[in-house]
């Protein structure tokens, strides 16, 4: 079995104030897979995300990059932050340069790459995210959805292994929701595995294969998205709901008794099953 | 200054290499510093003007409203060259032929040159500068400050802006002692964000590689020598018309 991509274990994290953020936690992000790392507000996202790009080191434990323990050198900390992409909850955070473009070569630049590089590496990052026609424009006069666009472009032209995202639909419509998703799908596709830290169980469930529940600087589970989503244990410990979806279903199939109904992973298809359902209930075979 | 800096990215020069204006913008000052101001004053501003409103595209009043501020200034200050005090008998204000004179002439000298500069900062948005400053050897520590202090100018202006508006939606505004309490924590507040808001950037930039400079894309402009030659003549014209007449 190949290492895991990036893993956290038995990791603590005290805040030089004394706060203790992360108490023995074991995280593990297999390549190729879509991880979300769901925990209620507060409970302490960002310091654990801080710690998959080297930003912030654990008190205690081990972080192994692809089986390598990580060292905090400067050389090591460049190529760890080449491969582990990180985009903060807020734009406005990570963008500095005058204009959309410029801000996205910021990190190709920095990776050494030259001029004409930097310029495909910048073309490509626009063109995934599709905001090629904010390139020239100024990055003060973007709304919220396309500041934040800009700030995954600039991580993802440096062409990170893993990108990690704290809140990525924070802020967003639905419209935004949609449209980041579409986008962070195809870069899945194309073979990147993605980390997000989010409270947002609905989402999770519509969109992680993988599901670690995080409370009080511990994961509580960390396994396959319907599974884990459906522990009530768990997931009332960590102060989070099952997603609403997930609820309709399994109050589906124990009133209908069908027990190879899987689970519905969009709203799309629970609907297109509801109505199944309805018209199988007329017939008066499964609700009577 | 939004509007300024709205036109400034978005006007029909935008894209024209920067020297192509800085060139003929920088020759049109020097002939308003070096010939007779009332000559050349008048041919200067109504170039800048029109180079301004017809060739750049910015409104009218948005060209007046940016040299409107000067103009107040010159008008508070140069009425007071006109006038001169006398000691002859106990004392005396006089007003004289030639301090007017005087007046008038520093009055459009100041308000042609203030239109040059106007007519780069409406034309163009400061990153455009920037490949400039550093060919003229302006350290690249010192560039990075402008540049990152004019990105941070627009975040803490919309935050004091938003700030003041939730204070005022409390009332914080209503009376005077309250107002003066008011901005005083506002701006306590923006100290504070300003240090975090630092802090964050760092963090966001260490991910990305940063490593002590600033490096980004600079944009690729071609010189237009015609366009260039062009403007020069013109302002030749300018200078020539100003010398004759």
């Amino acid at each position: 079995m190949t290492a895991p991509l990036l893993a956290l274990c038995g990791v603590d994290y005290t805040y030089p104030g004394g706060v203790m953020a992360l108490h023995g936690l074991d995280l593990t992000v297999a390549k190729g897979r879509k991880l979300a790392i769901l925990g209620a507000n507060g409970s302490g996202k960002t310091t654990l995300l801080l710690h998959l790009n080297g930003t912030l080191q654990p008190t205690r434990g081990e972080i192994l990059l692809s089986g390598q323990p990580v060292r905090y050198d400067r050389r090591f900390l460049t190529d760890w932050r080449r491969r582990v992409g990180l985009v903060m909850q807020e734009p406005e955070d990570q963008l500095f340069a005058a204009t959309v473009g410029q801000d996205v070569s910021f990190g190709p630049l920095n990776l050494g790459l030259t001029i004409g590089e930097a310029r495909e590496r910048v073309a490509e990052a626009l063109t995934a995210l599709q905001i090629n026609e904010l390139a020239d424009r100024a990055t003060h006069t973007l709304s919220f959805g396309q500041k934040k666009r800009a700030a995954i472009a600039g991580i993802l032209a440096m062409r990170p292994e893993l990108l990690a995202l704290d809140e990525p639909t924070a802020g967003l419509d639905a419209h935004g929701v949609a449209y980041l998703l579409d986008a962070l799908q195809q870069l899945h596709a194309a073979g990147a595995t993605l980390v997000f830290a989010t409270h947002d169980v609905e989402l999770a469930y519509a969109w992680a294969d993988q599901v670690a529940i995080f409370h009080e600087g511990v994961v509580l589970r960390q396994g396959e998205t319907a599974a884990v989503l459906a522990d009530i244990e768990v997931m009332s410990r960590a102060r989070l709901r099952p997603p609403l979806l997930l609820e309709l279903a399994q109050l589906l199939r124990e009133e209908c008794g069908d027990e190879v109904w899987r689970p519905p992973r969009s709203r799309e298809v629970l609907l297109a099953q509801l109505r199944e359902r309805l018209r199988v209930g007329r017939d008066g075979r499964c609700y009577g | 200054m939004q509007a300024i800096d709205h036109h400034a990215w978005t006007n029909h020069w935008r894209d024209r290499h920067p020297l192509e204006k800085l060139l003929p913008a920088l020759s049109l000052l020097v002939l308003t510093l070096a010939l007779p101001p009332l000559r050349i004053g008048p041919l200067v501003l109504a170039g800048t003007m029109l180079a301004t409103v017809y060739g750049a595209g910015i409104p009218l009043k948005t060209t007046l409203s940016v040299l409107a501020a000067p103009a107040a200034f010159l008008l508070a200050g140069v009425p007071f060259l006109a006038i001169s005090l006398r000691f002859n008998d106990g004392f005396s204000l006089h007003f004289s032929p030639e301090g007017l004179q005087l007046a008038l002439e520093t009055s459009v000298r100041a308000l042609a040159a203030v239109s040059c500069l106007s007519f780069l900062t409406l034309t163009t948005p400061l990153a455009d500068w920037t490949p400039l400053l550093r060919r003229v050897g302006i350290p690249a520590g010192i560039v990075e400050l402008i540049l990152l202090v004019y990105r941070l100018i627009f975040v803490f202006a919309e935050r004091a802006l938003t700030g003041r508006q939730a204070q005022t939606a409390r009332l914080g505004y209503s009376r005077l002692d309250r107002s003066v309490r008011s901005l005083g924590l506002l701006t306590g507040s923006l100290f504070q964000r300003s240090l975090e808001q630092a802090r964050r950037l760092e963090i966001g930039l260490a991910a990305r590689g940063y490593s002590g400079d600033l490096r980004v894309l600079q944009p690729e402009r071609a010189l237009s020598w015609p366009w260039l030659l062009w403007a020069m003549t013109l302002v030749g014209l300018v200078g020539l018309a100003g010398y004759w007449i």
